[in-house]
């Protein structure tokens, strides 16, 4: 058979969600696919014009079967409006309504059959939306898409102006608009380093909510962010450095531990660790460094104890999970499906610290959850939080009531998430 | 049958990766082994790990800057300037500049270039056609047109592969090739020290050393996925990456498009598919797979014996010459085929590809790569060896473009196909690049120091 391809326009339509397209739709007049069905009908129309069509719908796609009929009643509308009745099969002309899908867009096609001859028409929904379960029960985990980025997002720092993105060669300035967080500036690092596979960096903001200090590796940057973002938005130095970087934020809740930290005006100083700057790990070494031998490792979150202090937590390279506390190394039990990045939480929902921790799953469909460490084990307060790539830095926001989770997806975009927890 | 992908199965198909327990470890020495070469173009393993392109394209297919880090065309699509990247060097430590570039694209390709000319401006690399090459950025991440060093500081021709990529040519010694990692690589050190490549290896013996801790990543052929999932190894199966195909000849024999219709009518897809390919891949009657585009249903895939017979109007041709390469299965594909033709009462007689290059037929493997569309369907007629750019992004407009081609029937598809690969368990986040070949740059060793 011949396949003709007259007045096969494409017509490009508003995306059609997910979520709508697997909604109980009751009336036609909601339906989402009221506009696609009545465009392809419009080039149907214009090929055949007015009689006896038999028309067959078949569903290649994503598109629940339930939603199948409705579509089916929506394209016999449309139909009718043009003078064209679905009558049955003994009518001279037939049209086969494929609901098709490529692996990323809706594609509906119309074949018309007249005697021997075959006409195509086609239209293009859109892309095709992920979509996204809903949360288990217990403490349960929330993302928010703050923004993506096509750098790698080494580090995110919250301020009372807005956000910081270090990049590995640019800091980055984002506001918050009406239409989300929104980039603001872009300012060069003008240090030269060798590029990484696996790019880390740190930031620490100052009490004063506008001095900043930004770590990459070899490099140490101090500057401070303007109040009015129009105005220039931030000044900064960048010089080669091997000074340690700062793996914790101002605690104000926390007392110091003894390993490693010092008060400073009422909260405890950032924990500083010296960088491999030509791997991707802290080699172990503190600064000051008072405390037990410590192993490399990955990454460090200070912790509140049930008796009121704080703690070190460390993430190795070896994959363990070690407690800096009193002076001693403990191993901790029950980390044994954690990832290499976690960052502490004050949720508010019970006593304790709860603990975000990126999964040792597959690299493609990484996940974040929560935990809890009554003592020398972590447990589990919510089920795992499905990310949408591999999750490469987690840091504490200020308030400590949330985490901000970096993770760079399928495509190596870098999405920078805000991560909650909901008490149940 | 009509199989459709989700965009995550997609994805997870595209980057698999065993055991990301922490961040990836440095160091390591990682053995891959192969029955090819590894510097075989288009798709040898090594090519990619020591050379960069203007031009790369991501895991699921769009094209990203490389050597490149913008561009831009003017004069609707005839002149292109890509702008080289700053800083990068080549692996013997001479700085890539546009005059290097240039160098290398005119001995990469000295003939049917998507090209007219090339010239170096500045830190730029300037191309000018003399028809609109809208693919260019595409085809510029293209196997053939790496960016290779041709002479080194002293004039001289480089003894080995010297380019800008994560490895850099070590040794080479009786089958086994060692790549070392390029510690001043642009895009940063890969995180192995090294890769040991052995070629020349059998399938079977590939999987042997894995199975015993002697390979990290071995080979598993379409045909053998099934089997070596049964065997419990660790696959990760790219989507469709090539299109297993018929060229037939517009002249001689074949001249007559009634004939080549005839011939297409004949073809038993389902036989290819469900006895040679152990039923992996997807059956195909359309050049770019449903995957793509969303209407490769309509190119009807069925086997009519009857209409080709038909077609073939009571002619009895000339015996045709059927030629396919020296792999096994190609073979086995060429006979099946030759079987098939038989039956609809065409006379084929077999040969080896490097010996018949007048063949009537010859079964080919075309790339699928891309997550554009037109993009894909441009790069695949350049590798059947026709330049035909492909501007619209339109479906309707790009089904027309291909059932054009199709109708002429020197291009008979008949399977799309995945590649394969075997990992050992101390492998983390191997993931494939869009043709499907192994991107070893971003892959760390369990327990590397």
């Amino acid at each position: 058979m011949k396949h003709l391809w007259l007045m096969a326009a494409t017509i490009g339509l508003a995306t059609v969600s997910a979520h709508a397209a697997s909604s109980p739709v009751s009336s036609p007049v909601s339906s989402p696919w009221e506009q696609p069905a009545a465009a392809l009908v419009d080039q149907v129309a214009a090929i055949l014009g007015p009689g006896h069509v038999n028309l067959t719908v078949r569903n290649l796609s994503s598109i629940p079967a339930d939603q199948v009929p409705l579509i089916r009643r929506l394209l016999v509308q449309d139909l009718k409006s043009h003078g064209l009745t679905a009558a049955g099969a003994d009518s001279a002309n037939s049209i086969r309504v494929t609901l098709s899908e490529s692996a990323t867009k809706r594609l509906w096609v119309a074949e018309m059959s007249e005697g021997n001859q075959t006409q195509v028409a086609m239209v293009d929904l859109g892309p095709i939306q992920a979509q996204h379960s809903a949360a288990a029960a217990g403490l349960t985990l929330l993302s928010q898409q703050l923004f993506v980025a096509n750098q790698p997002v080494v580090a995110i720092l919250e301020m009372p102006e807005g956000m910081m993105a270090l990049e590995p060669e640019q800091i980055v300035l984002y506001s918050h608009m009406a239409n989300g967080w929104q980039e603001q500036k872009r300012m060069n690092i003008a240090q030269q380093r060798q590029s990484a596979r696996d790019p880390r960096g740190a930031l620490l903001g100052h009490a004063d909510g506008s001095n900043f200090d930004a770590w990459l590796p070899g490099v140490h940057c101090t500057g401070s962010l303007s109040p009015d973002p129009s105005s220039g938005g931030s000044n900064f130095d960048c010089r080669e450095s091997d000074d340690p970087w700062a793996v914790t934020q101002l605690s104000p809740q926390l007392t110091a531990p003894a390993d490693g930290a010092s008060e400073m005006n009422g909260t405890a100083a950032p924990i500083r660790a010296f960088y491999n700057a030509s791997r991707n790990y802290f080699t172990g070494v503190l600064a000051p460094n008072d405390g037990p031998g410590l192993p490399p490792f990955y990454s460090a979150a200070l912790i509140s104890r049930p008796a009121g202090s704080a703690a070190l937590l460390l993430g190795g390279v070896d994959g363990k999970v070690q407690l800096v506390e009193n002076g001693a190394l403990k191993p901790v039990a029950g980390t044994r499906d954690w990832g290499s990045d976690f960052a502490a939480l004050q949720s508010g929902c019970g006593p304790a610290t709860q603990i975000i921790a990126s999964g040792s799953g597959e690299a493609a469909i990484d996940s974040l959850r929560a935990y809890e460490m009554p003592a020398l084990e972590a447990v589990s307060t919510s089920p795992p939080l499905a990310m949408d790539g591999t999750v490469t830095a987690l840091s504490p926001a200020p308030d400590g009531k949330s985490v901000i989770a970096v993770v760079r997806n399928a495509v190596n975009e870098y999405e920078v998430d805000r991560v909650t927890a909901l008490c149940n | 049958m009509l199989r459709h992908f989700a965009i995550s199965s997609l994805i997870v198909g595209l980057a698999l990766s065993v055991g990301a327990r922490t961040r990836p470890h440095y160091g390591g020495s990682l053995r891959v082994e192969i029955e090819g070469d590894p510097w075989r173009s288009p798709d040898g393993i090594a090519r990619r790990m020591v050379l960069d392109g203007l031009t790369a394209l991501d895991a699921e297919g769009k094209v990203i800057p490389d050597l490149a880090a913008d561009w831009q065309s003017d004069n609707n699509d005839h002149h292109w300037q890509f702008h080289l990247r700053p800083s990068v060097h080549f692996q013997d430590g001479s700085p890539l500049t546009s005059a290097a570039v240039v160098m290398s694209l005119n001995l990469s390709c000295t003939q049917n270039c998507p090209w007219t000319a090339v010239h170096a401006v500045d830190n730029s690399v300037v191309f000018v056609s003399d028809s609109p090459t809208p693919n260019l950025p595409a085809l510029l991440a293209q196997d053939a047109f790496l960016i290779a060093l041709t002479r080194t500081a002293e004039g001289q021709s480089p003894a080995n592969l010297i380019g800008t990529g994560p490895f850099q040519f070590a040794a080479f010694n009786r089958d086994v090739l060692t790549l070392a990692a390029n510690d001043s690589c642009w895009q940063g050190r890969p995180f192995l020290d090294q890769i040991v490549l052995i070629q020349n290896r059998s399938v079977r013996d590939q999987w042997l050393d894995l199975s015993v801790d002697r390979a990290d990543v071995v080979e598993v052929p379409p045909q053998q996925i099934r089997q070596a999932q049964q065997q419990r190894l660790t696959v990760v199966v790219s989507p469709p990456v090539e299109l297993l195909a018929i060229k037939a000849s517009d002249s001689g024999t074949l001249a007559n498009p009634m004939l080549r219709a005839a011939v297409a009518q004949a073809v038993d897809r389902g036989a290819l598919f469900n006895v040679i390919f152990q039923k992996q891949g997807e059956i195909t009657a359309g050049l770019l797979p449903q995957s793509l585009t969303g209407y490769a249903f309509l190119f009807s895939p069925d086997r009519d014996v009857n209409k080709a017979n038909e077609l073939r109007g009571g002619l009895a041709p000339a015996p045709l010459l059927l030629a396919a390469d020296g792999d096994p299965t190609m073979q086995l594909v060429a006979q099946r085929i030759a079987l098939n033709l038989h039956e609809a009462g065409f006379n084929v007689q077999l040969a080896k590809m490097r010996n018949s290059p007048r063949a009537d037929l010859t079964l080919l493997k075309l790339p699928i790569v891309g997550s554009n569309a037109a993009d894909a369907l441009a790069i695949l007629l350049r590798g059947a060896g026709e330049n035909a750019p492909v501007t619209t992004q339109d479906p309707a407009a790009l089904f027309r473009a291909e059932h054009d081609v199709l109708d002429l029937k020197t291009l008979i598809p008949l399977l799309d196909l995945p590649r394969a690969w075997a990992v050992g368990s101390r492998v983390r986040d191997l993931r494939l690049r869009a043709d499907g070949t192994p991107d070893l740059a971003g892959v760390s060793l369990e327990g590397a120091q």
